[in-house]
């Protein structure tokens, strides 16, 4: 038995409404950063499901999956530079909120 | 050989490289303390990277991926050029000058190469790839003062913007992917049939909803980097919180990056000559969509300028408002339309980079970028103010500049194409954007000074504002000769 692709899309519709949603909802940035792994991902696996309906027995299409292989590298990085900015704006301030955001601004 | 062949059509995205770690390895044999060394050797980077790129001429598609070309020519040299004021500006700058800022000279290298590759790419993996590393050095830059909170602040904010433009862009070329079974521009717009539903033709017979809303999601990873509404937030505190010279990068190289990329993406995958039927006909309704973000993004950007005490401020929503101006050309879906976005690029890099240069010096001067401090400063520094005022005259668009001249070229594109309501729009935030780049004047010429105490010179620095405040004048009153390279460099919908 195998999973039907309107699965996986749907799956990753539902996936990437959740990163949206948390990254306006949560006011953490640690979190908000959390919700654009989620939005990344929910591309991973409708990359994953093109690529099944693209592909027949004779010419299987790898360039869904390759890019989703990118995916994860960019997201890792992303996260790497991000959590290095929390980093150093914890050092100064102590929170981690975005609603302590405000030395910017008139 | 083929390998060897497409190695040398890459050469300067490989010298780039190369420099770049050479930077790194300087900053690091002279212990940081040598940061100037480090900026002479990325300006020895830049300078070989423009010969390399000046000995190509053959168009050429590399490893099936970099497309080789005088389009993406345009934008390669433009941002050398953009790069090696900023390098400038950052030696120039007396607050910059401390331990270990090699990794700065490294970082903006290594944001050159996110540059190269994306605007020279139909496959949409590369595209993404240059987008993230450019992404990726432009959020290490604005965060480069680690002890400053502004700076660190503006990094954070840069960063969580450029992750949700980042999540809906990559997720809508996901399901561009899905719907067409292919990441290449050229292949998705002119395959079709055969069997499997490949191809955006078929997708379009049957539908053009998914088509649409896979477009406009991966249209807002564009929108962020050109900085357009409605993805335009993080513009006004990343330009007040980073450091000038990087927002000098920002505003030019970054925004003009964007602009290159999302023309490519727009021409070779409605507009070129083989592209035909429902595609070439669902290219116009992106276009009005465009058309109807260029006078948001336009207005939104002058209107909120208005009310800015802060000359960085200013000048972000400015470049917002420039932003729609510039996207008004690409609504056009035409060549006449592009070719007048470049040009208008071209300008927008005399004008801008000046203004931020002048920027930076008052900054120097008064220790802060207030309108305010710049009272009487006409009179304690004439010639920078003078050069000022010519960047400003450009900047609203008036003659005899560069900033004429391109706006000009712009509204008869626009028109020329149907779209009277959009130069009407644009007529008219060119009148309201006059409001505010005249307070600086105002604040220059006609206020009296606070203080006697007269500004340090840098003729270096001094001189290289002049030579601006010259071309942007020059070559609004001679147009021909950047005239006729935005026309030979518009071989991208042929």
């Amino acid at each position: 038995m195998t999973v039907p692709n309107e699965h996986l899309l749907f799956l990753a519709a539902i996936l990437f409404a959740i990163g949206v949603c948390g990254f306006f909802v949560r006011r953490n940035s640690i979190m908000v950063l959390l919700s654009v792994e989620l939005m990344l991902n929910a591309a991973n696996l409708t990359f994953l499901a093109g690529s099944r309906m693209h592909s027949t027995a004779a010419r299987p299409e790898l360039s869904g999956p390759i890019f989703a292989i990118f995916v994860i590298l960019v997201a890792a990085v992303e996260a790497g530079v991000g959590l290095a900015l929390v980093i150093a704006l914890f050092r100064r301030k102590q929170t981690v909120s975005l609603d302590q955001l405000n030395e910017l601004g008139d | 050989m083929e390998y060897w062949d497409g190695m040398k059509a890459i050469a300067p995205e490989l010298w780039l490289t190369g420099f770049a770690l050479l930077a790194l390895l300087v900053d690091l044999l002279t212990k940081g303390r040598n940061s100037r060394t480090v900026g002479y050797v990325t300006l020895a980077g830049l300078g070989v990277t423009a010969l390399a790129l000046m000995g190509q001429s053959e168009r050429v598609t590399a490893f099936g991926m970099v497309e080789v070309d005088a389009f993406g020519r345009f934008f390669k040299l433009f941002t050398l050029a953009a790069l090696a004021v900023v390098c400038v500006f950052v030696m120039s700058d007396r607050r910059e000058r401390q331990h270990g800022i090699g990794e700065y000279y490294f970082l903006l290298l290594g944001a050159a190469v996110g540059i190269f590759f994306m605007v020279s790419t139909n496959n949409l993996l590369l595209l993404v790839l240059g987008l993230e590393l450019l992404s990726l050095a432009s959020y290490s830059l604005a965060g480069f003062h680690k002890g400053n909170k502004a700076s660190a602040e503006a990094a954070l904010k840069y960063v969580i913007f450029g992750g949700l433009s980042a999540g809906v862009m990559i997720f809508g070329i996901s399901l561009l992917y899905g719907l067409t079974g292919t990441i290449d521009l050229a292949e998705m717009a002119t395959l079709g049939g055969e069997g499997l539903p490949r191809g955006l033709v078929s997708q379009l017979a049957a539908s053009p909803i998914p088509v649409g809303i896979a477009v406009t999601m991966v249209l807002a990873g564009f929108a962020y980097k050109i900085s357009a509404v409605p993805f335009h937030f993080w513009t006004p505190d990343v330009y007040q919180g980073a450091p000038t010279p990087v927002t000098t990068f920002l505003a030019v190289a970054s925004k003009a990056a964007g602009f290159g990329a999302l023309l490519r993406f727009l021409g070779v995958m409605f507009v070129r000559g083989d592209v035909q039927g429902l595609v070439a006909d669902y290219g116009g309704q992106v276009g009005l969509l465009i058309a109807v973000l260029a006078a948001i993004t336009m207005t939104v950007g002058n209107v909120s300028a208005l009310g800015q005490s802060s000359l960085k401020r200013l000048l972000a929503f400015s470049s917002v408002a420039h932003a729609g101006y510039l996207l008004m050309g690409v609504a056009t879906m035409n060549n006449e339309g592009f070719s007048a976005a470049l040009y208008y690029m071209a300008a927008y890099y005399f004008m801008n980079l000046g203004a931020f240069g002048v920027v930076l010096y008052f900054e120097g001067v008064n220790g802060n970028d207030h309108i305010d401090s710049l009272k009487g400063l006409g009179r304690k520094a004439p010639l920078v103010s003078i050069v000022m005022v010519a960047f400003l005259v450009s900047l609203t668009g008036l003659p005899p500049t560069m900033g004429y001249y391109g706006k000009f070229l712009l509204f008869t594109a626009a028109i020329d194409n149907g779209m009277t309501w959009l130069a009407v729009i644009a007529g008219l935030n060119s009148a309201i954007s006059l409001f505010y780049y005249f307070r600086i004047a105002k604040a220059l010429f006609l206020e009296e000074p606070s203080d006697e105490s007269v500004p340090r010179t840098q003729p270096i620095f001094t001189g290289m504002l002049t030579a601006f405040g010259v071309c942007t004048v020059l070559f609004g009153l001679y147009v021909s000769p950047i005239m006729q390279w935005v026309v030979s460099s518009m071989d991208l919908l042929g």
